[in-house]
């Protein structure tokens, strides 16, 4: 195994090594750097030229110009080699601070809109895989193949129109007319009719039962202004949180294992006494404390799980730690919507709460929570963007798998069994589906670093698409060098570990020294 | 079994409307604990800009881009300004200039006294001193470029994106006695001689920088320094070249610098905040006590590069003040925008071609035939009559408009010949010949893609053959004789006349088509010595003339700029059309909405 | 994935109905292909509608020389008419002067449209040969010939996954103006995922017996690659091919966006949308109907891709979920117990050769995974 490691890894670094001269030579032959100074009728043009000719060494013919980048390049690369050098940019920064300060940008970025995606994608290509051949599955492939149809300028351009300026415009007077309500009503009742499927009697009452809540809910909202000063309260925790009780234990235990279902339902009671208790404790709160109090509700959902035992405390455990963690997920949005309307007021936001541009509003001040509300209402449109165009992929590929695995002997065999259709499901075909889809993510996720060129673009996000394009625009090699040096060594770090990802997930594949 | 299928379905269904939804039963009423933000009294105004600001120091060669302008304008006072109507108007407040004499022309410069540094310490001679230093070039002795520019002997200290032309007339300045005067003497008259000179960096930050004590070090070490003579190069002065590298990128900064006395400000804001590529937060300047004090407790500038983006940045009131690239349909989309002012006006850049001097177009006969197809009137109602249906063609090679000069200039250069495509008259000066000519153009931008078209069409019904040369890499293609005819646009600084030989001098470093006209050469050797505003036009009347007269090329139309201000903010109330655009009366901004 | 298999018993019994003879009945691999790609209804009026526009805009503005039906080439400036609306109305049908409207020097858009959907289609079907061929031969080699070749190959491969198409295609949009340099360098990039996905196939097929049954035949390693092997990989193949030829005109949509596509005066669909994306609001007919083509197009050839998954992978047959529980509950319908063990053979074939050798790599399922993201997002 280290034996195959090693060798990989000296494979990668020849990779990198290949991979960096031939980018160079494409990105010095792409263009004239001093084109824009030529063109320029500027006075001091001779001194410029030279002074850029001096910063990038023009007088050295690119193929060894690549060697002073990788001596430079080196020293990233190698520990203890010294400071790491990645030449300046055609305006005299260091690429090194350049990256420093695209790459979180570009995380924060891309990690929620991958996250979602893979979650969202992952699960409708499973429902679509069990209803092969359905209205919903072809309801589900021609909107995927849709969006990711759309270009993405084109969708960027669209939720800004509607998603913002709508959205803010809507906020003013946040009242629903009853026209609307209708409509939104029946097509969610239509949505849920195609999804839960069956027999004509149930569809119907799907469709009524569907209808009836949407109707109910948006007139409540619309007639409490909610939009403007949104609200949980303990109640709708409290509701929510017993049906995602029954909601996991359904998933994971099936409703008949009570002793399941009663640790869920206790860690909501626990989470309802929490409500109360923790709201000082979130009054100053900092990113350190929310994460600490997720990780207890975890805790407290396995605890409880643990001990009320039963013939199965692993589903037990399961299905109360999920509880716990949503009733937790809950009290914090409750905790944000507290924080909505000293944000909506903030003479920076000008109660148009929803950002197009930009990942902050500059000088902003306030707490963690106003903090936290507005990075959300900048990555907000951005994220639905990413998560529209990269959902297809994601989808086509769990059903694939799915349908694969649901075809194979041992999930007939689970059946025959007479396995609860559940257990086959959750059990048995899920598990091996999403083996292949593991090395999927794992090299989508090296992927992401190097940033979404367009989105960051029409979103005015610096992160490294925006570096890479600007530099590649200005025929200005070192950041676009930087650029591809982050990307191609997580591209390989993570092919890597996709392989091994795999190995690890399915014994059948051995990896052999 | 079945009935609890459905029950569970059922109990899904409504938590996942419940949460789709996220409604609430129970509207508690806690009040919020989030603390909303300081009351402000001057209010705060968000600007869109295009590029990212990257140096507090605009002047050197490699800073001196729009954005870092911007905000050294609003950082920085200075004996005088650019306004609305492109005059250039005194700052009394802040210092006088005075002619003394016009032969020689001397003039002197006095920084009131009381104006400082927002660290406290005065603006006086050490700081204009600085200023002529880099102004005019006075100590390089760099020489004998190559093909890449670099000088190969002698030295080049500090790097300037201005021209030096002026300046370098003068011998060290007579420093006043009370220590915050400077007196200038040309050894021959300089028709720019009134916005060549200005304040720049404060002189104690930069010999500081550079391994001086101070301001006063730095005077003494260029006191007696000699003049630089690229014939004649001298060893490298050490100090100086350590002074000159720390003005030349020791102010270059994308973020805040730890240090603050690399962002000191002598104007009404100063910086508070850089986040790299994204803002620029400028507060008001408490230090400050000239006539042009802020108004606002604070200007933000982000970037924004997509336009359809600061559209809708405005639409969604992000921002408050835009200055789109314009086209038709931005425009009109935001003409369609409530709560906004939309001003329009001709920017100083022109779009024209020329016709190299050289190749087939040796043959003046063909120049002539080639321009009488050109439809400029054509070219103009499909690019600019959408944004600006009075704009008309623009009909001097030297002249806007909006200047003086330019009625008379066109009513005598010639232009009148090539009003309307002359298709037989083309056809006669062709006698039968059908030349190829290559027209060189930016594939990337539309408006010249579109003059290519409609020129290619008009001149192949004449008999050319046209070459379509668009290339994305047009700028390093100029004056390498590779085309025949060019498309590009030039920017006129609006100010100044200096700017005229660098394009038709005879082997000026922007002549790009071999131009050469001795009669011309002779006037605009006149032009840059005459300092009579009046004489400086007909100088520039005659030579738009002969540049007709040769056939050199025909220039199309002034491209238009367009911004737009959301109603809250007062004090924009044109189109400035020189690079600082809306900014040249920061100090004017406020809002109205209290 | 193993596509085809050596006979269709292979394809896994449908419970209900274990004697349709269709299933059984000796019918030759391209028509069961055939037989049930046709009965995709989603493909099938995907490749209607493709080849629609096809026809639509070859007929229309010509094809180089030829000279089409409609009045206007896309270089034509006519007078602007009505302000360049568009003119096109559906009732009573009439195209009009201009039925797409015109841009804002004159030129007719749907002639313009249809030379952007011919450019498109172009870029696609060049960038979709390229990079099936270049993936196809290194794949293949790496997967039959194995060792030192497939050691050097893969890396080859390796090192061209990691180069941005963005950095391929500026040196393409600063160097030449042709749309075949663009479409060449686009597919001389996304070749990558073909050549994984074909070498995983062929690991799995070279081990089959019928590939010894030709060697020991006789037949030489280039006959053994292309008439026995190849065929059996063209599912995937195909299936590949479709969706690299759908994502190279997103490709090329983003490329036009960063200015670095098609170049005017010729245009793609995606140079029309890119460049007329400020009209949005005020002239949207401009964005819209190139826009359209664009999804239009994109759409179909996914659907198309989809269905001949469908129709080249028999294990995806419909397996019919709710039949098999119903059954379940009543057994007096459901026939055998166990499935014969011959007809279950074919699924782990692929995951299990992953072992087989030294290299790791992605399962070859997975290689369809074409970069659709890195150059769009």
């Amino acid at each position: 195994m280290t034996t195959y490691i090693l060798r990989r890894l000296l494979a990668s670094l020849l990779i990198l090594l290949g991979a960096s001269f031939i980018v160079y030579m494409l990105i010095a032959y792409s263009g004239d750097p001093l084109a824009e100074i030529r063109s320029s009728n500027s006075p001091s043009k001779a001194d410029q030229m030279a002074r850029r000719t001096e910063l990038l060494h023009l007088d050295v013919p690119p193929a060894l110009r690549y060697f002073i980048w990788l001596s430079g390049a080196v020293k990233c690369v190698v520990p203890f080699a010294g400071q790491c050098d990645l030449g300046v940019t055609l305006q005299n920064q260091p690429v090194t601070a350049a990256l420093a300060n695209a790459i979180p940008t570009t995380l924060q970025l891309v990690t929620t809109a991958a996250l979602l995606a893979i979650l969202l994608g992952v699960t409708i290509g499973v429902i679509t895989a069990l209803r092969q051949y359905s209205t919903l599955d072809y309801s589900v492939t021609f909107i995927t193949f849709l969006f990711f149809s759309l270009p993405v300028f084109w969708v960027a351009v669209l939720l800004k129109e509607f998603g913002a300026i709508g959205f803010n415009d809507f906020l003013r007077d946040p009242f629903i007319a009853n026209s609307t309500i209708l409509v939104i009503s029946l097509i969610v009742g239509a949505v849920w009719t195609v999804i839960i499927a069956g027999t004509l009697k149930r569809r119907l009452l799907t469709f009524g039962v569907a209808f009836l809540v949407t109707v109910l809910v948006l007139y409540y909202l619309s007639v409490t202004r909610w939009f403007t000063t949104p609200q949980l309260g303990v109640v709708i925790v409290a509701v929510t949180g017993i049906a995602a009780a029954y909601g996991f234990t359904v998933l994971f235990a099936g409703l008949q294992n009570r002793r399941a279902l009663y640790s869920a339902l206790i860690t909501v009671g626990i989470g309802l006494v929490m409500y109360f208790a923790i709201q000082p404790l979130l009054a100053n709160a900092n990113l350190w404390i929310i994460i600490g109090l997720g990780i207890l509700a975890i805790g407290v959902g396995l605890l409880v799980g643990y001990l009320m035992g039963g013939y199965d405390r692993g589903q037990s455990m399961k299905a109360a730690a999920l509880t716990s963690f949503a009733v937790a997920f809950l009290i914090l949005l409750d905790r944000y919507m507290q924080a909505w309307p000293a944000y909506m007021s903030n003479p920076r936001i000008r109660n148009r709460p929803i950002a197009t541009i930009g990942a902050e509003t500059p000088g902003l001040e306030g707490d963690f929570w106003i903090q936290g509300l507005d990075k959300y209402t900048h990555l907000i449109l951005p994220t639905i963007a990413l998560i529209l165009i990269s959902l297809a992929s994601y989808t086509r590929y769990s059903r694939a798998s799915m349908l694969e695995v649901m075809g194979q002997d041992y999930v007939r065999t689970a059946r025959a069994k007479g396995l609860s259709e559940r257990v086959v499901v959750t059990r048995h075909a899920f598990r091996n589906a999403m083996i292949p889809l593991a090395t999927i993510v794992a090299i989508d996720i090296g992927g992401l670093i190097g940033g979404a060129v367009i989105t960051e673009n029409v979103f005015s996000f610096k992160g490294m698409g925006q570096l890479f394009l600007t530099g590649l625009h200005n025929i200005d090699p070192n950041p676009v060098m930087g650029v591809f040096l982050v990307t191609g060594i997580t591209a390989v770090t993570f092919n890597l570990l996709a392989d091994l990802t795999y190995s690890a997930l399915d014994p059948r594949v051995r990896v052999k020294a | 079994m079945k009935i609890r299928r459905i029950s569970a379905a059922a109990a899904v269904l409504a938590a996942g409307a419940l949460v789709l939804t996220a409604c609430s039963n129970t509207p508690t009423d806690t009040a919020s604990p989030s603390e909303s933000a300081a009351a402000t009294t001057g209010g705060n105004i968000v600007v869109a800009e295009t590029n990212e600001f990257f140096s507090f120091n605009s002047s050197t060669a490699n800073g001196n881009t729009d954005i870092n302008s911007k905000i050294s304008l609003a950082t920085n006072s200075n004996f005088y300004y650019i306004d609305g109507d492109l005059k250039v108007q005194r700052d009394e407040s802040f210092g006088t200039i005075e002619k003394t004499s016009d032969d020689p022309l001397t003039v002197t410069y006095t920084v009131n006294e009381g104006e400082t540094w927002s660290d406290g310490e005065p603006i006086d001679a050490d700081d204009l001193i600085l200023a002529w230093a880099v102004y005019s070039g006075f100590y390089d002795d760099g020489g004998n470029p190559d093909e890449e520019g670099n000088p190969t002997t002698g030295t080049s200290y500090f790097s300037y994106a201005g021209s030096t032309e002026g300046l370098s007339l003068t011998e060290f300045p007579e420093i006043g006695e009370d220590g915050r005067s400077i007196t200038l003497t040309y050894s021959k008259p300089f028709s720019d001689w009134e916005v060549s000179f200005g304040l720049d960096r404060p002189a104690h930050v930069v010999a500081k920088g550079g391994g001086l004590a101070d301001g006063q070090a730095l005077i003494d070490l260029l006191k007696d320094k000699p003049r630089g003579d690229a014939a004649a190069p001298v060893a490298t002065d050490t100090a100086l070249k350590a002074v000159a590298d720390f003005y030349n990128t020791g102010f270059d900064s994308r973020t805040l610098p730890s240090d603050p006395s690399l962002y000191l400000s002598s104007g009404p804001y100063i910086v508070s905040d850089v986040v790299e590529g994204q803002s620029v937060t400028m507060v008001a300047n408490d230090k400050y006590e000239g006539d042009f004090g802020p108004k606002l407790d604070e200007i933000t500038v982000r970037t924004i590069a997509d336009p359809s983006a600061m559209v809708q940045a405005l639409q969604n009131g992000e921002v408050d003040v835009i200055s789109p690239q314009a086209n038709a349909d931005t425009l009109a989309a935001l003409e369609g925008l409530d709560g906004v002012d939309v001003h329009k006006g001709n920017q100083l850049a022109y779009d024209h071609i020329d016709l190299n001097f050289s190749g087939v177009f040796a043959d003046q006969n063909v120049r002539k035939a080639f321009l009488k197809t050109i439809p400029r009137q054509a070219i103009l109602d499909a690019i600019i009559t959408p944004l600006d249906p009075e704009a008309k063609v623009l009909d001097s090679q030297l002249f806007v408009p909006a200047q003086d000069g330019y009625a008379d200039a066109i009513a005598n250069n010639g232009s009148s010949d090539f009003a309307e495509p002359d298709i037989a008259g083309a056809k006669e000066l062709l006698a039968g010949a059908t030349p190829t000519i290559r027209i060189l153009y930016n594939v990337n931008n539309p408006n010249r893609v579109d003059a290519f078209t409609l020129i290619q069409q008009s001149a192949t019904e004449a008999g050319f053959i046209i070459d379509d040369q668009g290339d994305a890499k047009w700028g390093s293609r100029l004056g390498d004789g590779s085309y025949d005819a060019s498309i590009f646009g030039w920017i006129n600084s609006g100010v100044g006349v200096s700017g005229v030989p660098q394009i038709f001098g005879t082997g000026a470093a922007s002549n790009f088509n071999g131009f050469t006209d001795p009669s011309a050469d002779e006037l605009m050797g006149e032009l840059i010595t005459t300092t009579d505003v009046d004489e400086q036009t007909s100088l520039q009347q005659e030579i738009d003339a002969k540049i007709f007269a040769a056939d050199y090329g025909l220039p199309f139309f002034q491209s238009v700029g367009v911004d737009a201000v959301a109603e809250r903010v007062e004090g924009i109330d044109a189109y400035n059309p020189n690079q600082n655009g809306v900014w040249w009366n920061v100090w004017n901004w406020s809002v109205n909405d209290g | 994935m193993t596509a085809i298999l050596e006979n269709t018993a292979d394809v896994p019994p449908n419970p209900t109905t274990p004697e349709n003879p269709e299933d059984v009945k000796g019918l030759s691999q391209g028509r069961i292909v055939l037989k049930r790609f046709f009965g995709h209804t989603g493909a099938v009026v995907s490749i209607v509608v493709l080849l629609s526009v096809l026809v639509l805009a070859i007929s229309a503005i010509g094809l180089g020389p030829i000279p089409g039906w409609w009045k206007y080439s896309y270089l034509q400036t006519p007078p602007l008419v009505n302000g360049g609306k568009p003119t096109l109305q559906v009732f009573p049908f009439s195209l009009g002067e201009h039925p797409f409207g015109q841009d804002r020097v004159g030129r007719d858009l749907f002639a313009m449209t249809m030379r952007g959907t011919q450019i498109s289609m172009f870029i696609m079907v060049l960038v979709g040969a390229i990079a099936a061929l270049v993936g196809v031969l290194i794949g293949s080699s790496a997967g039959f010939f194995r060792g030192k070749t497939e050691a050097v190959l893969m890396r080859f491969t390796d090192m061209i996954i990691i180069i941005p198409a963005l950095i391929a295609a500026a040196v393409v949009a600063n160097s030449a103006k042709s749309v075949i340099a663009l479409a060449l360098f686009l597919g001389l990039v996304s070749w990558t995922g073909m050549a994984r996905l074909v070498r995983g196939d062929f690991l799995t097929l070279r081990e089959r017996e019928f590939v010894d049954a030709a060697r020991l035949a006789g037949a030489s390693n280039s006959r053994i690659i292309f008439k026995h092997i190849l065929p059996n990989a063209v599912g995937v193949i195909t299936v590949n091919t479709t969706l690299l030829m759908s994502a190279a005109i997103l490709t090329e949509t983003a490329l036009s966006y960063v200015g670095l596509g098609v170049k005017s005066p010729d245009v793609s669909l995606g140079s029309l949308i890119s460049a007329n994306q400020a009209a949005f609001a005020t002239r949207p007919w401009l964005f819209w109907w190139p826009g359209i083509f664009i999804v239009v197009i994109c759409l179909t050839i996914n659907f198309i891709g989809d269905g001949l998954r469908d129709a080249f992978d028999p294990r995806q047959k419909k397996f019919a979920l709710r039949r098999v529980k119903e059954t379940r509950d009543r057994p007096d319908l459901y026939p055998g117990s166990k499935a014969p063990d011959h007809l279950t053979t074919g699924g782990s074939t692929t995951i299990a050769a992953g072992g087989l050798y030294e290299s790791l790599d992605r399962p070859a399922d997975m290689g369809e995974d074409n970069d659709d993201g890195e150059g769009r997002r």
